[in-house]
C-alpha cells in the first residue's frame, strides 16, 4: 500500500477555502456598493472599479485555480499509485504561489491593475515580479505533476490524467500568452485579440479540463460506480483540445475586428456542443447506474448540479456567439451571468465536491457534519437561482431595451427618440434584478461559510460521537 | 513494482495537443496581423501626426500652485515644426523683408508653411501702425458710425528669428483638433519626413511663452507675462517649479488611470456595427462611424469591454468635448447624470489649498487632466478635420435600415 504525503494538498486547499469565502464577500460588497446602493462607501480605494478585480481574482485565482491545484495534488498521485514526485518542491511552489497571488490581488485597490481582463495581476509590485513569481510557481506544479505521471505505478491512464496533462500544457501556454506575450505585439486590436484568446482559454482550457478531471475522478469515487464510457470522455477531451483555442474573438462580435475572424470564432463556438454532450451524457449516465446515491451524498449532488449548470452554460455559450443573439445579449448582465454560471455554478461546485471527498480522506476522519453539507448544498442551489436568473433575465431585458429602445421612420426621428429615453433609464430598469442578485449572493455566501466551518472542523476537531 | 514512463501513445497525445494548439495560435493570433492591414496601419496621416508630432510637443500646466488656470505651451523645433504666418482681417505683419516670403497674405491662394524657427512679437511701433491701419479703415468706411460698425482692433505683429534650436510658444487651450491643411499649401523648406505627407498639422503666428516670477505670502510663484523672460529649455518647463507635462504623457497616464481605476469594467470602447451603437454615438444628423481597428494602434492597452454599465466611450471626444462637464461629472456623477451608478472620483481633485475659492467642485489635479486628455482622443483623430468623419462611413446602412429600405 502506497502512503501519500498530503501536506501540499492541505497547503493549497485550506487557504483556498478561506479565499472562497473572502472572494464571495467581496462579491456581495460590490453587488451592494456598485449596484443596489451605488457608491454608498465612496472613495479612492473602495469604489467599484478597484474592488471588482479583487473579487474576480479571488474567485478565479485564489480560490478556484488554487483549489484545483490542491485537488490535483490529491488525485493525481492516487491515480498513478505513487506519491507526489517531489513534496518539498510542491511546498516551495505553494509558498511562492500564495505569496505572489495574495500580494498581487490585494494590491488592486492601491491601483496596480494591469488593465487586461483576467490578467489584472501587476507585472511588478515594488521589488516583486508578481506575474513572474506566479508563473514560476505554476511551472513547478507542472513539473511535479508531470513527473508524477511519468513515474506512475499503474499502467492504465484514467481519463482524469489525460485532462490533467492537457491542463498542464494549455495553462502554461495560455498564461504566458495572456500575461507576457501580449506586450510583444503591436498595440491595438492585435493585443485585444490575444486578450480575448486568453480570457476564453482561461475558462475553456484551464478551468474546464481541470474541473472535468475532478468530476471524472470524484463522481465514480463518490458514487462507487465505474465511469459510464471511457471513449465518450476521450471524444470530449479531443474536441476541447481542437476547438477552444479558436474561439476567442467571439467576444468581439460586431466589434472592430476582422469579419472572417469573427466568423471563424462563431463556427468553432458552435462545435462546442460536442464536448458538452459527451461530458453531460457521461456524468449523468454514470450516476444513472445508481440514482439512489444522489439523495445520500451532498458532494454527488454538487457534481450533478454542476453538470446541469455546465449543460446550461454550454448551451448559452455557443448561442451567444451567434451574431443575432449576441446583438441582444452582448455587453449586458447576461455575460456576467454566463461567467458566473460556469465558474461558480459548474467548476466551483465540482471543486467543492472534490474537497468534500478529499479532506476527510487526507485527515482520516469522517466529515464533521453531513447535515451541514446538505444544508450547504441547499443554500448554494437556493441562492444560485435568484443570483443567476436575475443576471440572465435582467441582462436580456436590458439588451432588448437597447436594441428596441427607439423607433422612427427617419434617422432624425429615431435619434430624437433615442435621446429621449436615455441610457440611464435602462440602468434604472435593472435595479430590481440587482437586488435579487444581492439576495442570491448573500445566501450563497452564507452557505459557503457553513462549508468553511464544516471543513475546518473536520480537519481540526476530534470527530463527533458515533451517533451521527 | 515497475514504473510506467510515458509510452508512445502518451507522446503522441502530447504532440497532438501542442500541434492543435499552435495551429490555432498561428491562425487566430499571428496570421491576422499580416493579412489585415487595418490592424497595424494608421487610419490617417492626421492620426499619425496628432500622436507623434502634436502630442509630444504640447505641454499643459497650471500657473498657480494647485490652481486651476491651465496654461498650454507648445514646443517648436527648428527644421521640424511647421509654422504659418497668416494675415487676416485684423492681423498684419511688419518687419524685415527677409521674412516676407513666409507671410500668407489675405488674397494668397496657397498657405505658406515654413520649418524655420521664427516667432512673432509686437513691434515697438505697434500702436502707431495700429492707428494708421485704423485710419485707413475709417477712410474705407466713411459712414462707419452711422452703419454701427465696430472699429477693428488691429493686431500688428513682427516676425523675428530667435536663433534657437527650440522655442516655447503659447498654444491654443483645449484644442481637440489641430490646424491641419491638405490642399492649397506649400512648404517652403521641407526638412522632416512628415513634411511630405499629403497633409500636415501646423502652428499659426507663434507668440513666445514668457513668464515672470513674483512672491505671494512668501511663496515664489510665476505667471505668464509677454514681457517676461523666455524659458531656458525643456528642463525648466518640466522641472519641479513649473511642472508642465506633455499631452502625450498625460494621454498615456490617462490610459493607465483608465486601467487601474477599472473604468473599463463599465465603459466599453467600441462603436459596434449595430444600429443601436452608431445612432447612440452619432449626431442628430448622422450616425457615428463604427470603430475600426486602427483607431487603437497608439494605445498600449485597449479596452473594448464586456459590459456596459455606463455608456460607450469610443466617441466621447465628439459627444462630450467640454472640460467643465467632465469636471462636474467626475466630482459627482449622480448630480450631473441623474440615476447614474458611477462612483465619484474625488481623488481626481485636490483640496483647495488656500480655501479662497468659491467653487463647490474641487480643483482638478493632474489625474483629472490625464483622464480628460485620454477621453478627448476618443473619436477625434480618426479622420482629419478637413473631412467630415461620418460622411460616407455608414457601413451599417443605418439610415436605410431605419427608413425601412433594407431588412
Amino acid at each position: 500500500m502506497t502512503t501519500y504525503d498530503d501536506s501540499p494538498v492541505k497547503w493549497m486547499l485550506y487557504p483556498s477555502i478561506i479565499f472562497l469565502v473572502l472572494g464571495m464577500t467581496f462579491g456581495v460588497f460590490i453587488a451592494f456598493n456598485g449596484f443596489v446602493y451605488p457608491d454608498y462607501f465612496s472613495g479612492e480605494y473602495v469604489h467599484f472599479g478597484r474592488v471588482r478585480p479583487v473579487h474576480v481574482s479571488h474567485v478565479t485565482l485564489l480560490w478556484l485555480l488554487s483549489a484545483n491545484i490542491g485537488l490535483f495534488y490529491y488525485f493525481v498521485p492516487r491515480l498513478c499509485g505513487t506519491p507526489l514526485y517531489n513534496v518539498p518542491l510542491a511546498k516551495v511552489a505553494t509558498i511562492l504561489w500564495w505569496f505572489s497571488l495574495i500580494l498581487g490581488v490585494y494590491s488592486f485597490p492601491l491601483g496596480t491593475n494591469f488593465g487586461w481582463e483576467y490578467a489584472e495581476l501587476p507585472t511588478w509590485l515594488g521589488f516583486f515580479p508578481i506575474k513572474g513569481l506566479t508563473t514560476i510557481a505554476w511551472l513547478m506544479v507542472v513539473y511535479n505533476l508531470a513527473m508524477t505521471i511519468a513515474t506512475r505505478k499503474y499502467e492504465k491512464m484514467y481519463v482524469s490524467l489525460w485532462y490533467t496533462m492537457g491542463t498542464l500544457i494549455w495553462t502554461s501556454f495560455t498564461f504566458v500568452v495572456g500575461n507576457f506575450a501580449i506586450n510583444w505585439l503591436p498595440g491595438g486590436i492585435s493585443r485585444v485579440n490575444v486578450s480575448w484568446f486568453y480570457v476564453h482559454n482561461l475558462v475553456g482550457l484551464i478551468f474546464t479540463p481541470m474541473g472535468l478531471a475532478q468530476a471524472y475522478y470524484f463522481l465514480p469515487k463518490l458514487a462507487n460506480v465505474p465511469i459510464y464510457s471511457h471513449r465518450l470522455s476521450m471524444i470530449g477531451f479531443w474536441s476541447i483540445a481542437f476547438i477552444y483555442a479558436w474561439i476567442g474573438s467571439h467576444h468581439m462580435l460586431h466589434g472592430p475586428i476582422s469579419q472572417w475572424l469573427q466568423t471563424t470564432a462563431i463556427v468553432f463556438s458552435i462545435w462546442l456542443f460536442i464536448p458538452v454532450w459527451t461530458v453531460v451524457t457521461n456524468l449523468f449516465a454514470t450516476v444513472g447506474q445508481n440514482w439512489a446515491v444522489y439523495s445520500k451524498s451532498a458532494p454527488i449532488r454538487f457534481i450533478i448540479m454542476g453538470t446541469l449548470f455546465y449543460l446550461i452554460t454550454c448551451v448559452q455559450g455557443p448561442l451567444m456567439a451567434l451574431r443575432n443573439i449576441s446583438e441582444i445579449t452582448s455587453k449586458t448582465d447576461w455575460v456576467i451571468g454566463h461567467s458566473h454560471i460556469s465558474l461558480y455554478g459548474t467548476f466551483t461546485f465540482f471543486a467543492i465536491a472534490g474537497i468534500y471527498q478529499a479532506v476527510p480522506d487526507i485527515v482520516r476522519r469522517p466529515l464533521w457534519s453531513n447535515q451541514l453539507a446538505d444544508l450547504h448544498f441547499g443554500l448554494n442551489l437556493l441562492g444560485s437561482i435568484p443570483f443567476i436568473f436575475s443576471l440572465w433575465v435582467g441582462g436580456f431585458w436590458q439588451g432588448m431595451l437597447w436594441s428596441n429602445w427607439a423607433d422612427g421612420t427617419s434617422y432624425a426621428e429615431f435619434h430624437r427618440q433615442l435621446t429621449l429615453l436615455p441610457f440611464l433609464d435602462t440602468i434604472a430598469e435593472m435595479w430590481i434584478f440587482w437586488v435579487l442578485r444581492l439576495i442570491g449572493g448573500v445566501i450563497i455566501l452564507f452557505g459557503n461559510i457553513l462549508f468553511l466551518v464544516n471543513i475546518f472542523n473536520t480537519a481540526l476537531l476530534e470527530p463527533k460521537e458515533a451517533t451521527l | 513494482m515497475t514504473t510506467y514512463r510515458i509510452e508512445k501513445s502518451g507522446w503522441l497525445t502530447l504532440i497532438g495537443i501542442i500541434v492543435l494548439f499552435s495551429t490555432a495560435i498561428i491562425a487566430v493570433l499571428i496570421y491576422p496581423n499580416y493579412v489585415d492591414p487595418s490592424w497595424t496601419k494608421p487610419s490617417s496621416y492626421y492620426q499619425v501626426q496628432m500622436y507623434e508630432i502634436s502630442d509630444p510637443n504640447i505641454y499643459i500646466g497650471t500657473s498657480l500652485k494647485g490652481g486651476q488656470t491651465l496654461q498650454f505651451v507648445q514646443r517648436l523645433q527648428k527644421g521640424y515644426t511647421l509654422l504659418a504666418f497668416q494675415e487676416n482681417e485684423t492681423t498684419r505683419f511688419t518687419g524685415p523683408a527677409e521674412f516676407e516670403p513666409y507671410i500668407t497674405k489675405m488674397n494668397d491662394s496657397k498657405l505658406k508653411l515654413t520649418s524655420r524657427l521664427l516667432l512673432t512679437r509686437e513691434p515697438s511701433d505697434a500702436s502707431e501702425k495700429r492707428l494708421r491701419l485704423q485710419k485707413a479703415w475709417e477712410e474705407k468706411h466713411p459712414n462707419w458710425e452711422k452703419e454701427e460698425l465696430l472699429k477693428p482692433y488691429f493686431e500688428v505683429l513682427e516676425i523675428y528669428d530667435p536663433n534657437q534650436q527650440e522655442a516655447f510658444v503659447v498654444a491654443t487651450p483645449d484644442q481637440l483638433v489641430q490646424n491641419y491643411v491638405d490642399k492649397d499649401y506649400e512648404i517652403l523648406d521641407p526638412s522632416d519626413p512628415y513634411h511630405h505627407h499629403p497633409g500636415v498639422i501646423y502652428a499659426v503666428n507663434p507668440r513666445e511663452f514668457r513668464l515672470s516670477r513674483y512672491s505671494f505670502n512668501g511663496t515664489l510663484l510665476w505667471k505668464y507675462d509677454p514681457e517676461g523672460t523666455p524659458l531656458k529649455g525643456l528642463q525648466e518647463l518640466e522641472g519641479h517649479e513649473l511642472n508642465f507635462r506633455s499631452k502625450k504623457e498625460l494621454i498615456s497616464f490617462g490610459e493607465h488611470l483608465f486601467a487601474i481605476e477599472g473604468c473599463w469594467y463599465c465603459h466599453t470602447d467600441q462603436t459596434r456595427t449595430l444600429v443601436q451603437d452608431v445612432v447612440l454615438n452619432g449626431s442628430a444628423e448622422y450616425p457615428a462611424p463604427p470603430s475600426s481597428p486602427n483607431e487603437y494602434i497608439y494605445q498600449k492597452i485597449t479596452f473594448p469591454g464586456t459590459r456596459r454599465i455606463g455608456p460607450d466611450i469610443s466617441r466621447v471626444g465628439i459627444k462630450r468635448p467640454g472640460r467643465d462637464w467632465h469636471k462636474g461629472h467626475f466630482w459627482s456623477p449622480k448630480t450631473t447624470s441623474k440615476g447614474s451608478v458611477m462612483p465619484a472620483f474625488r481623488h481626481f481633485f485636490d483640496d483647495d489649498p488656500r480655501g479662497t475659492d468659491r467653487i463647490t467642485v474641487g480643483i482638478p489635479n493632474y489625474r483629472f487632466e490625464a483622464i480628460f486628455q485620454y477621453l478627448m482622443t476618443k473619436g477625434t483623430r480618426i479622420t482629419p478635420p478637413t473631412q467630415s468623419w461620418w460622411l460616407g462611413k455608414d457601413p451599417v446602412d443605418t439610415k436605410a435600415i431605419i427608413e425601412g429600405k433594407r431588412g
